[in-house]
């Protein structure tokens, strides 16, 4: 087994050594993998580069406009907006990236297995999935919450619990067109068993729209985690995240509208960095996509 | 006046990667009641001379350059697409090679036939509907006036391209240009519509323009022949006086790779058989009736050592689920498949893993039997690297013998399946079905999909590869023409019974059964 699994992680490797060599020429996706990695190492980095704590406040000085002393203004405590989005993004990029990608890893597995396997597996497992479905996300939040307590770690897995049922459903739909296919049967013919042709031949070829899919998801559980928070559910004031921000900065909209538009343009910005790289990526992974 | 007189047509694509011309220069004139065909093979620019002149190529990237095409005294090129889109379907019509998705399948027969006469014509319903049956009649459709109201998938392939060719006579064109309308079809069903094809041409005295790559068709059809390469027109004449004598390299090389002899039956000896097939009977489950029906009926047969068994039947047949039931792709129900005295089918998956390795299988198309994200590297190590036949450190070795042994530049090894035709991908499949070096070869209608040069050297090269490696092979098909070039022996498959078994020889001399001989007759000849 050892031997195999050796294998197959060697073997795996021409298709994602090409994918970054054509992943490199793409100058759009690199310029989107820049940006995101420099929000993550600006958050990682934010306790020593931050200007001011997060908690503190100058009541009296209150909401101001971007000054000298304060580069993208206060808010309503007198709190520097900037150091407030550096640490928000902290948060927001945490659950951002393990939200998905415990997404993607439930997600494609399940419905990778559902969907190679097919006839009664796959009817019990989909049906698993349409009960989830069925369960109000907020109960089964709230119930989590009550049964562990809170913390960060379980808001991430609560999430990603819950974003996986589409992704796996996609995934699914995928793999029942690329099973039929005869390069599958000739697999078989060849006497592979089954997870290395799900791992090597089914996995590879529904990458697409698990790409694109995994960068929709991650503004969506941004958002989400800003409406837990918002429910006290999330994380608590006077932490802080970007869904946060965007909500407080909305209440306040008419009066300190930087207190918005901030918070907003780090979000979209990071939204725009990882569509341009997951559609690079996309395109990397396909073959047939560059010609290069 | 001809019919229509295209004068120096000129078709090219601008991509991404540079133009190509995909018609270069080409001109030629249809007459009135006169079958002319277009032979070339694939991505010869047969079929975009005919979209140019109609407007039908997406443009861009197509441009059509320069040239005209003169259809009654009115150039095509020079309209606009209102007036163009009067005249397609109206005085010139099409018909395609896949009747199924050129027919709309959420709308009846009878419905799609009658809108062109509604919206060119002016018929009411009531009258488009006699005449639409009375066509159908015509093309075939028995009880018409019944079949009216049914839908596309009710029809069978060879009824559906009936049902097409009504529609497209439907307004009584001048012209009718046929896409290898019969290339999709078994052949007793292309004998019909061939037949058909030429009934109507004669007695609504049309201009058909017949395109197709099968030879022996258009020698059977039409009465003058172009023949296209590379966008150009390298030979055009007179049906008779082109096949007798063709002038042009490429019209005889394209003659010479049409298969034909027979292959001289070696001397087998009774007690070499790999394989031993009894009884085999596979059924599946029918949707609509909820019933199984019997795919594969109770086939007995035995396969000696180093023979080429030709299975040949029409489509849906039962032939290709023998090949898989045999290599327990898909369950049989009953019987035993020896293999090395053993029978498989009691086997289980994990039991037949070392099986698997002595017998390998290639399929019909190489476009879909390759996984795409693969490179010919990873294709081709993949199962001998998984079978143990190869370490990590030998296997490039190894892999590059396998590409010599098919035929493939040693310098492809890290191009993925699409930067290749479909004769080269068709060798990498071969080439992974002979790493593990197979007792047995299963080979699902090989050569189907390819034109008929790259048919002729694969066929060479499966010959060549049998002879090697002292392979003993399956061969499943439809071409007659091949089988009978190919194989010691046949068996021919109906409806999932095995009807008749014999040499090759004998099988041609002597056909026992009426259906063999129906089916031998409806071969087109070419000589």
């Amino acid at each position: 087994m050892s031997q195999a699994a050796l294998m197959e992680a060697e073997q795996g490797t021409s298709l994602w050594a090409d994918a970054w060599v054509r992943l490199k020429k793409n100058k759009l996706a690199v310029f989107g993998m820049s940006v995101v990695g420099f929000f993550v190492v600006v958050a990682i980095l934010t306790p020593w580069l931050a200007p001011y704590a997060y908690e503190a406040q100058d009541l009296e000085l209150g909401a101001t406009p971007p000054s000298a002393a304060h580069w993208l203004g206060t808010d309503i405590f007198g709190r520097d907006l900037l150091t407030r989005i550096m640490y928000g993004g902290r948060v927001s990029l945490a659950v951002g990236i393990i939200a998905t990608s415990v997404a993607l890893v439930i997600g494609v597995a399940w419905g990778t297995v559902a969907g190679y396997v097919g006839g009664r597996t796959d009817a019990v497992m989909m049906r698993i999935v349409d009960a989830l479905y069925a369960l109000p996300f907020i109960i089964f939040i709230i119930l989590l919450m009550v049964v562990f307590g809170r913390s960060m770690l379980l808001l991430f897995l609560a999430i990603g619990a819950v974003e996986w049922l589409t992704m796996a459903r996609i995934v699914r739909g995928q793999v029942l067109t690329i099973r039929s296919q005869e390069f599958i049967e000739a697999a078989r013919s060849m006497g592979l068993s089954t997870p290395h042709i799900m791992l090597r031949h089914v996995v590879p070829n529904s990458l697409g729209p698990i790409i694109v899919y995994a960068t929709l998801t991650v503004p969506q559980v941004m958002l989400l985690e800003a409406f837990l928070s918002f429910l006290g559910l999330g994380i608590q004031p006077p932490q802080s995240s970007w869904g946060l921000l965007i909500s407080y900065g909305a209440e306040t909209m008419e009066d300190y509208p930087w207190l918005l538009i901030f918070p907003g343009l780090a979000l979209s910005i990071t939204l725009f960095a990882l569509n341009f790289m997951g559609d690079g990526l996309r395109d990397a992974l396909d073959p047939k996509a560059s010609k290069d | 006046m001809s019919l229509l007189k295209v004068s120096n047509l000129t078709t090219r694509f601008h991509t991404r990667n540079g133009v190509t011309t995909a018609v270069d220069d080409v001109s030629f004139a249809v007459e009135r009641g006169e079958i002319l065909a277009i032979v070339g093979e694939s991505g010869s620019g047969k079929s975009v001379t005919c979209y140019s002149m109609l407007g039908l190529i997406p443009m861009p990237p197509g441009k059509i350059e320069s040239g005209s095409a003169m259809f009654e005294g009115r150039d095509l090129l020079a309209m606009s697409e209102s007036e163009l889109r009067d005249i397609r379907g109206d005085e010139i019509a099409m018909i395609f090679q896949d009747p199924m998705t050129s027919l709309n399948p959420f709308l009846s027969i009878g419905e799609q036939l009658v809108e062109p006469l509604i919206y060119h014509r002016a018929y009411s319903r009531s009258e488009a509907r006699v005449r639409a049956i009375e066509l159908m009649e015509e093309c075939g459709i028995v009880r018409s006036a019944e079949r009216f109201d049914s839908y596309p998938h009710e029809f069978s392939g060879g009824m559906r391209q009936r049902v097409m060719i009504a529609m497209a006579l439907i307004t009584e064109p001048k012209l009718l240009i046929a896409d290898e309308p019969t290339t999709a079809l078994d052949v007793t069903i292309q004998a019909q519509i061939l037949e058909l094809v030429a009934k109507l041409q004669d007695s609504h005295d049309l201009g058909v323009i017949f395109i197709s790559h099968d030879l022996a068709v258009v020698k059977e059809l039409a009465d003058r022949v172009l023949v296209m390469k590379q966008g150009q027109v390298v030979e055009t004449n007179v049906t008779q006086a082109l096949f007798s004598a063709p002038q042009h390299p490429y019209t005889q090389e394209l003659l010479a790779a049409v298969p034909k002899g027979q292959k001289q039956s070696n001397d087998l000896t009774a007690d070499s058989i790999l394989l031993d097939v009894q009884g085999l009977t596979t059924t599946f489950l029918d949707r609509n009736s909820g019933q199984r029906f019997k795919a594969v009926d109770d086939v007995s047969f035995r396969v000696q050592k180093n023979e080429i068994l030709g299975l040949v039947g029409e489509s849906g047949s039962g032939k290709s689920t023998i090949g898989r039931s045999i290599l327990k792709l898909v369950e049989a129900d009953s019987g035993a498949v020896i293999f090395d005295q053993q029978d498989l089918l009691p086997l289980s998956q994990r039991q037949m893993v070392p099986l698997r390795r002595r017998m390998q299988m290639i399929f019909q198309d190489p476009y879909a039997s390759l996984n795409p994200r693969m490179t010919v590297f990873d294709t081709l190590a993949e199962p001998l690297l998984y079978h143990g036949l190869a370490t990590r450190k030998n296997v490039e070795g190894k892999v590059l013998e396998l590409m010599d042994d098919v035929g493939l530049d040693r310098r492809a090894i890290k191009k993925y399946p699409h930067e290749f035709s479909g004769g080269q991908r068709q060798r990498i499949a071969i080439g992974r079905a002979i790493a593990t070096r197979p007792e047995l070869i299963i080979a699902d209608e090989p050569v189907s999909a390819l034109d008929v040069t790259i048919q002729k050297q694969i066929l060479d090269l499966l010959v060549e590869l049998v002879k090697k490696h002292n392979l003993t092979m399956l061969f499943v098909s439809h071409d007659l023409s091949v089988v009978r070039a190919l194989c010691d022996r046949v068996m021919v498959i109906q409806h999932g019974k095995l009807i008749e078994f014999e040499s090759t020889e004998q099988l041609w001399k002597a056909p026992q059964q009426q259906y063999t001989r129906d089916l031998l007759s409806a071969i087109p000849q070419i000589d």
